[in-house]
């Protein structure tokens, strides 16, 4: 309930630090597949 | 104090919300990486290309008379604040010892160091008592001084470090930090422990490695076009100074003190802090400390830990540029990049603090005809006023945003330049810069979250 009702300020903080989760994941994704490949 | 200098209004009238100028700015960076990557194909920052100017004015700059007088105004302003802070009124706003520590001296100094050059080295009153002291020394003794002790390298940096930790406990753990009797002693207790180190191991040595302030503005110095060597003033390429910066031991945890200490001081404006930290210290005073005690316990729990998050995320962007190859180890690299930070660290610096350096460096204008708060008017200049509508909540928050976008690009150019000049392959170069350009966009990203909190 409490969650639901702050969900303004959570999913504002979570907004901010978005771009580095996408990009962090997508820098891992890559690495791994790149490995992948090299083997 | 900062009270005031950051308690504007919220800004009403931005065009879309915060959050995405965060967003923006990670594309920013992302289009600066791409374009470093195409267009900037060679290091160009690795050479030393200092070149010294000719024109008398600047032989008179750099003259024996116009260092002895920088030095002796370093002195006269150390003295100054020293019996303010002893002789004069108690009150933070009133004493002219508060306001000139940590609003002239810690945050005024970084801007002129960043476009003049190291100028705090020309006025630094220990530096400058330490040579005279040392010259009058040499002069009186009839069998010379002894030699000093050879600086330990495993020191490095750490007592740089552990100094400007200390200034951070000041201004933001002591719940007395900011009363003028104590800035006195500690600057006292400082300035001892600072001239037994200086007998110990050299004036220069120690002002080189492990006086805080020396080390902390002339990191910050190394961004301007302008150095003096040897009594010579130059000029090299921009940026080209960091790239000369020789990593010790302990460069990179400086760099995480300088960044997470502002990290904590945004952090403990906003929600995301005062709401666990009002928690903590009801836990210290359940175990007996007295509220004063917990306060300051919480506070020192909340630096150690923005100063952890800055190391941490650091060290987790070097792990990664290590997993692309190339042979380094992760310390190799940590040391590679760590001049990287320091665009950063000016970013935070300059950000934050933006606002109280407009609005409260105003009230030196009044607190220097009146140091002691006691009713006297030197220059004429005690009943001038702080204007508060030099920059309005809106505009505030575009210079921040410009700040912190400008720090984390020019970081990202002294990476790359790095990267060129490290690795041998062009490809691993840039792959390695992947990781450091994800440091860049959590950092960017943590800054304008603070910014954007501590405003709220």
């Amino acid at each position: 309930m409490t969650l639901v009702a702050h969900a303004g300020h959570w999913l504002t903080t979570i907004a901010y630090f978005l771009p580095v989760v996408v990009f962090l994941a997508w820098l891992v994704v890559t690495q791994v597949k790149e490995r992948r490949r090299d083997r | 104090m900062i009270l005031i200098a950051h308690g504007l209004v919220g800004r009403s009238d931005l065009p879309i919300p915060e959050w995405l100028f965060g967003w923006a700015a990670a594309m920013v960076l992302v289009v600066s990486f791409v374009a470093l990557a195409v267009l900037w194909p060679e290091p160009r920052l690795e050479r030393d290309d200092w070149r010294p100017f000719k024109a008398a004015f600047w032989r008179a700059l750099a003259s024996r008379p116009v260092e002895i007088l920088c030095g002796a105004i370093g002195v006269f302003l150390l003295v100054v604040v020293v019996y303010a802070g002893l002789r004069g009124t108690p009150s933070t706003t009133a004493n002219f010892a508060p306001t000139f520590i940590y609003v002239i001296f810690w945050l005024a100094l970084v801007p002129f160091s960043v476009v003049f050059g190291d100028v705090f080295r020309a006025f630094n009153p220990w530096r400058a008592i330490g040579r005279g002291v040392g010259w009058t020394a040499a002069r009186l003794s009839r069998s010379g001084l002894p030699a000093p002790l050879a600086y330990p390298e495993r020191l490095g940096h750490w007592p740089a470090a552990a100094g400007v930790f200390l200034f951070a406990v000041m201004e933001l753990v002591a719940s007395n930090g900011d009363k003028p009797e104590t800035l006195a002693i500690a600057v006292l207790a400082y300035s001892a422990i600072t001239f037994v180190a200086m007998a110990l191991y050299g004036v220069e040595t120690w002002v080189e490695r492990g006086e805080a302030f020396s080390v902390y503005f002339n990191l910050f110095s190394r961004l301007s076009p302008f150095e003096s060597r040897g009594g010579v003033i130059g000029r090299r390429r921009v940026l080209s100074g960091l790239a000369q910066l020789k990593p010790v031991n302990g460069t990179v945890l400086l760099l995480a003190v300088m960044i997470g200490s502002v990290t904590f001081d945004g952090a403990a404006e906003a929600p995301i802090w005062t709401g666990r930290a009002s928690d903590l210290i009801t836990f210290w005073q359940d175990v007996g400390l007295d509220p004063q005690r917990a306060f300051e316990l919480t506070q020192l729990i909340g630096l150690s830990l923005g100063v952890l998050l800055v190391y941490g995320f650091y060290r987790l962007g070097v792990m990664g540029a290590k997993s692309v190859g190339g042979g380094f180890t992760t310390e190799q690299l940590a040391r590679a990049f760590v001049h990287s930070l320091v665009p950063i660290a000016l970013a935070y610096v300059a950000a934050h603090y933006f606002t109280l350096l407009l609005f409260q460096g105003q009230s030196i204008a009044f607190l220097a005809s009146d140091p002691l708060g006691d009713g006297s008017d030197l220059f004429g200049t005690a009943d001038s006023q702080i204007d508060y509508t030099l920059v309005g909540a809106t505009a505030t928050w575009y210079w921040q945003v410009g700040f912190v976008v400008a720090g984390h690009v020019t970081a990202l150019i002294l990476a790359h330049d790095r990267a060129l000049a490290l690795y041998e392959d062009a490809k691993l170069a840039v792959r390695s810069q992947y990781w450091m350009l994800a440091v860049m966009v959590g950092f960017t990203s943590l800054a304008l979250f603070l910014l954007s909190q501590a405003n709220a």
